[in-house]
């Protein structure tokens, strides 16, 4: 039966091209927008690390000025820690299962032989990063709790980067240049690439490339490495010192920190901890503003970062809007296509076919038309994403259609063909036949 | 004009119809006003000058990693160096470029006694006396920095300097009276370095060009040694920019001991600071003209059904001795009164849509004449989508009135 009913639809199509081919195309053009601008969102929105987005979390101590105006939520604070304090915190016992301190920093590789430097970013953190952030190694695996506190040359390369220097392979116990000084592989991350980079998500690194190298943050701060980062300031530097020691202890603020914890009474005592940290430390002339300590998990970290920005919302409105006006204009060209069947229709009902028989032939042509605007919307979607990822640099990973999306754009036009076919096809299936056969 | 009349019930009877594409007007209405507004307000902001000569300024950023190089002989070098190019105004070594989202942002206070929340935020950069001819700035007062005024700023010193050159922007900002020039501010609380006002310039952008003072900026005689990060600005002749970004980026490039990360026409830098903007630009035109098309299609496309629908009245109202402007005239009327039904809810949609997007995601509220502007395009769409139909139906012969009844 559904295959005469799609027959029958196919046929009905050919009739009318124009009106056909209208719709196939007004529905195309609404799911492809719609799905680029969705896509976009879903993507910017998406948990970067599922199994795990609960029990990680983003610490915030508001260490800022005291003039500046008073802090009523997460946002308000510095999404940043001093060095001082990351450095306390990590050395301290506290509830937390794992703790991590980390920054952004970077240098230049010097491969052997005649290939030319090039400028890397450097993760600079400690050996608990890997584990709680589920790093996936290729070889070797993250460097010993040892190594952070000898601060050892060792680092943690990018299979990108393994693959560029020593030809994809194991390159455990080698050797790499960085600047002036030699460092020693000890693991190989396979891809890996959370979307958004929750850890660092800051302006708009939400999502870049994970760093190609990590290095203890210990050894880091050694050298030093600079921060490649935002960096603020409230408090002039000790000029009695030099200006690396007077940085290092500064007000300023450029490193990151993450906690996991597992149980609710693990997140209430280690916020207790945190609150008591920050209490000691006014006793020693630190912290001048109010008490606020803040713990977000990674969802609502992304939130407290604005990750998905207004224009995507924006965009993601108005495309939705614009698939409204597609939806409106293919249930006004049906409309009229339908009425102009009644005479088809009353000949199809004289010859004994029931209601609910017409009622679900024209739904099938209804459903014909959604799914070759799905498909056309599909096509569209692609290239509108291609047409985003070109627009907006550091897209790259952002914009794919999976599996998910792809039949979610299918059902979205077949639901808004039928949606938009339904009052037209109940009011032919309504058609009083005899009245219309008599004009013939 | 007495068939209004008769259009009119004639549309009754077709309500839904006629409704379905009066909403389809309004929403094409309230999409387009508020899609126009958004691109207007975002070609506005990149289309704000920087201040610098940005058809003919590129960009040298460089990267030292050998730590044995005498950084600051290695500048002298390269200044040299780029400076005697063929083609070229001026150079300066700078540590971070206006408009390229990252930058130096410090505190003036006009007075030892200022608190941090009363002074004064701006972008800093830090120039040597080839800079005001670089940035292409205007001295609207005042002198430029002299050679024995520089000073180094790196990880084991941080000398502080005695003069500073402000923008008119940040001198106002500074100093409401108009009278900064010669002024000493402060370069921390408490009456620390003391800086003198020694010149005031037009106009330069920060860094950061969607901060609320991104016009109020100072440049310091200071040379930035913080890394091995070394960046150069340099100005050249009127068509003469792309031969010295490629003659600049050879003669650097030939020092095995740093990299050349990265040479950049000032306009490319612009692009990429704005991107997001353009984006919106780009995306927000594609959203109306797409929604024009599909609106006025839809319009061609239930008119076309019309009027095969209405073959057999139209043949007889020629027959009656209508001629056919008449028959166009009655399709133009009609879907005039359809948009313009469209039009009257559009106008309130627009402002609903307007002021749904500016609580949420703070867009601005759309000026009003954006309103009469997207009413005309509107009626102009759907005068010229029925006008194909309309022709075809007073291609309708009279003879058809007499045929088949």
């Amino acid at each position: 039966m559904l295959s005469y009913y799609l027959a029958l639809a196919l046929a009905s199509m050919r009739r009318t091209p124009v009106l056909s081919s209208l719709m196939v195309l007004a529905l195309g053009l609404g799911i492809g927008a719609f799905m680029t601008t969705f896509t976009v969102y879903y993507l910017m929105s998406g948990d970067p690390i599922p199994h795990k987005s609960d029990v990680l979390f983003a610490v915030q101590l508001d260490n800022w000025d005291p003039n500046s105006p008073p802090t009523e939520s997460a946002e308000d604070v510095q999404p940043q820690l001093t060095w001082q304090d990351g450095l306390n915190l990590m050395r301290a016992d506290t509830p937390a299962t794992r703790q991590a301190h980390m920054y952004s920093t970077g240098a230049i590789v010097v491969p052997e032989g005649d290939e030319p430097p090039f400028d890397e970013n450097i993760r600079a953190t400690y050996q608990t990063f890997f584990e709680m952030f589920d790093v996936p190694f290729l070889h070797g695996g993250a460097w010993d709790g040892r190594a952070d506190e000898e601060r050892a040359s060792v680092a943690v390369i990018g299979r990108e980067l393994n693959d560029k220097l020593f030809g994809g392979g194991d390159s455990v116990g080698k050797s790499i240049r960085l600047d002036d000084n030699y460092f020693k592989v000890v693991g190989v991350i396979d891809d890996w690439q959370p979307t958004p980079r929750f850890y660092h998500s800051d302006w708009s690194r939400a999502f870049a490339d994970t760093a190609q190298i990590f290095v203890p943050m210990t050894r880091a701060i050694d050298e030093p490495m600079g921060p490649r980062g935002n960096t603020n300031c409230w408090a002039p530097l000790d000029e009695s010192v030099p200006v690396i020691e007077a940085f290092l202890k500064s007000e300023c603020v450029w490193t990151q920190f993450w906690a996991e914890l597992e149980t609710p009474e693990q997140v209430a005592a280690y916020k207790d901890y945190l609150d008591n940290y920050v209490r000691d430390q006014k006793e020693v002339g630190r912290f001048p503003r109010p008490l606020n300590t803040f713990i977000s998990d990674v969802n609502e970290w992304l939130d407290v970062m604005g990750v998905v920005g207004n224009d995507n919302r924006v965009q993601l409105r108005l495309s939705f809007l614009f698939l409204v006006v597609c939806v409106l204009n293919t249930v006004g060209l049906l409309l009229a296509k339908f009425l102009g069947k009644g005479g088809e229709v009353a000949l199809r009902r004289a010859m004994g076919a029931s209601r609910g028989a017409v009622f679900s032939q024209n739904l099938v042509e209804v459903g014909t038309i959604g799914v070759l605007g799905g498909l056309l919307g599909i096509g569209l979607a692609w290239l509108g994403l291609r047409a985003v990822e070109s627009l907006y640099r550091g897209y790259q990973h952002l914009v794919h259609l999976d599996v998910m999306m792809l039949t979610a754009a299918v059902g979205l036009s077949v639901a808004a063909a039928v949606a938009a076919g339904l009052y037209p096809v109940w009011r032919v299936s309504r058609l009083q036949p005899a009245g219309l056969l008599k004009t013939q | 004009m007495n068939d209004f009349g008769p259009i009119f019930r004639t549309l009754l009877r077709n309500k839904l119809g006629a409704l379905l594409i009066a909403l389809q007007i309004a929403l094409t209405l309230a999409v387009v006003t508020n899609a126009a507004y958004i691109i207007g307000q975002r070609a506005d902001d990149v289309a704000r000058p920087s201040g610098l000569d940005e058809a003919n300024t590129a960009i040298f950023h460089t990267t030292l990693f050998d730590s044995n190089v005498d950084q600051q002989q290695l500048r002298r070098d390269d200044l040299d160096a780029l400076r005697n190019l063929p083609g070229v105004v001026a150079a300066v070594p700078i540590q971070s470029v206006p408009i390229s989202g990252s930058g130096w942002g410090e505190d003036y206070y006009t007075t030892p006694e200022m608190t941090s929340d009363e002074s004064i935020n701006f972008g800093m950069f830090m120039v040597d006396e080839h800079g005001l001819d670089t940035l292409d700035l205007e001295m609207l007062g005042g002198r430029n920095f002299r050679p024995e005024e520089m000073t180094l700023r790196s990880l084991e010193s941080f000398e502080s300097p005695r003069v500073t050159i402000v923008s008119q922007a940040l001198a106002d900002a500074l100093f409401p009276d108009g009278d900064a020039l010669g002024k000493t501010v402060y370069d921390e609380p408490n009456g620390e370095k003391p800086m003198e006002i020694i010149g005031i310039y037009d106009h330069m952008q920060n860094a950061w060009p969607h901060s609320d003072n991104v016009n109020r900026t100072a440049l310091i005689p200071a040379y930035a040694n913080f890394g091995g990060q070394m960046m150069y600005l340099v100005r050249a002749e009127p068509g003469q920019r792309d031969a010295v970004m490629a003659a600049g980026e050879a003669y650097l490039a030939k020092n095995r001991s740093r990299i050349v990360e990265h040479v950049r026409s000032y306009e490319e830098q612009k692009r990429r600071t704005y991107d997001g903007d353009i984006a919106m630009i780009t995306l927000m035109s594609a959203v109306i003209t797409v929604l024009a098309a599909v609106t006025g299609l839809g319009i061609v496309g239930l008119a076309w059904f019309s009027v095969t629908q209405r073959r057999k009245q139209i043949g007889t109202r020629r027959a009656l001795g209508a001629t056919r402007l008449d028959i166009v005239r009655y399709f133009m009327v009609e879907n005039w009164m359809i948009t313009s039904i469209g039009i009257v809810i559009g106008i309130v949609g627009a402002v609903t849509l307007n002021w749904f997007l500016d609580t949420e995601y703070s867009t601005g509220r759309v000026p009003l004449w954006y309103l009469p502007a997207g009413m005309v395009a509107l009626w102009l769409l759907g005068q010229l989508a029925v006008l194909l139909p309309a022709r075809r139906a007073a291609s309708i012969p009279p003879a058809l009135a007499t045929r088949s009844v």
